[in-house]
């Protein structure tokens, strides 16, 4: 285990600097729209706050606070709050390769294609698009999350946006419960999936799901894919722990030790490859923590995609 | 020898809204879980409603285990909110090391 507090001052300190946790410019991170049409307006503003973009950052990461935790070199982590937000975040966006940067956009491209689809009148603006700093929350720099929180949503008012659509459980946690509460500013917040109409078919496949902890017990939303996943014909497993009572991947607990994470994601995978179906993840950092068992985990919305 | 600080439920309430009197100790949200270790976070529990505050801040890497997952929250018989109540001692401990 790492020393907290040399985790969250480094966090911290990027946020502050950078607006990302890991201290990489935001052009860096976010590109996936550049591939897609999409409008600057519309009723519904789509806000990834960039947590599937960070995903192999957070990989890469991860790999090498794996090699060091529990060594002398691990001490040397105190350093880090002092190196510069962006120098430190250029090192990381440089060493992580461009294929994972390139595959970690495609579910974004794919849920705004099923929002395009189900004829959801939405916009996307990169200039409106940032993290929430829900990470901040969790490790309990509060007054660190407040600073950047409010940004946000001061930023997303006077643009005139009132409509959100989010596309990961952190995200949408973050605006629809805490903006309200500590910046006083206040949005109807979507996750795609509510907004989803894709017609009826009869596939006839099963999936096994696992739950993100954030849409199955803080937002009680994990009804609503099955219903999505329903209408095509896709029915799930039956595994002991979903829904409100879903186990964690693991992953919130990856910056602090990498080896408890994996210690809790190995005990969820076991649990999830029982029925021997696929799984379907549809939380960024989920997706990364479970694939990296090995197991064949897809995000949601790819397996949509393939199926409309 | 440990301390206690009667001060410390006042001391919380800049940090979360503390329902740790609340809890009666049954021991539920140690053994969902996930960690399945040391009491957690049963034990720091006890020390908030006993005001070992110099225990918490001793132990307070333990903390950071915490997966934020909300299964004690979602247990808890008395609705003692236990993963608020970590939270809370988090942002504490931020506090305090900030302040030091």
């Amino acid at each position: 285990m790492f020393n907290p507090r040399d985790i969250i001052e480094t966090l911290a300190n990027n946020v502050r600097q950078t607006t990302s946790p890991f201290g990489i410019p935001k052009f860096m991170v976010n590109k996936w729209y550049k591939d897609v049409n999409l409008p600057k307006e519309g009723e519904y503003m789509l806000i990834t706050g960039l947590m599937y973009q960070f995903a192999p950052f957070i990989e890469k990461s991860t790999q090498y606070l794996e090699k060091y935790e529990g060594t002398k070199m691990a001490s040397l982590l105190k350093y880090a709050r002092y190196m510069p937000g962006y120098l430190s975040g250029i090192g990381l966006a440089m060493m992580t390769s461009g294929k994972e940067k390139k595959d970690a956009g495609q579910p974004l491209k794919d849920i705004a294609l099923l929002l395009k689809k189900s004829k959801v009148n939405f916009a996307y603006r990169p200039d409106l698009d940032n993290y929430s700093g829900i990470l901040l929350y969790d490790m309990g720099d509060q007054k660190g999350f407040v600073a950047h929180a409010k940004k946000i949503a001061q930023k997303l008012k006077d643009a005139g946006v009132k409509k959100i659509i989010t596309v990961d459980p952190h995200t949408a946690y973050a605006i629809k419960e805490l903006f309200p509460k500590y910046t006083g500013i206040s949005f109807e917040v979507k996750s795609y999936f509510e907004l989803l109409d894709l017609g009826s078919k009869d596939l006839g496949l099963e999936v096994t799901i696992h739950d993100p902890c954030f849409f199955g017990r803080y937002l009680k939303l994990s009804e609503i894919p099955r219903k999505v996943l329903g209408n095509l014909g896709i029915t799930e497993s039956e595994i002991r722990n979903k829904g409100e009572f879903t186990s964690c991947c693991g992953g919130p607990a990856e910056s602090i030790s990498p080896s408890l994470s994996n210690e809790i994601m190995e005990k969820r995978v076991e649990e999830l490859k029982e029925p021997g179906k696929p799984i379907i993840a549809y939380c960024p950092i989920c997706l990364g923590n479970l694939k990296k068992s090995g197991a064949k985990v897809e995000d949601l919305s790819t397996l949509l995609v393939r199926h409309i | 020898m440990s301390t206690i600080n009667l001060d410390f439920a006042e001391e919380l309430k800049e940090y979360s809204d503390d329902k740790a009197l609340e809890c009666f100790n049954c021991g539920t949200c140690a053994a969902i879980c996930p960690l399945v270790h040391d009491n957690f976070p049963r034990r720091m529990i006890r020390y908030v409603q006993v005001g070992a505050r110099e225990k918490i801040l001793e132990n307070s890497d333990e903390l950071w285990r915490c997966l934020h997952c909300g299964l004690c929250t979602h247990t808890c018989p008395r609705e003692a909110d236990p993963g608020e109540i970590i939270l809370g001692l988090k942002r504490f401990v931020v506090a305090n090391w900030r302040r030091s």
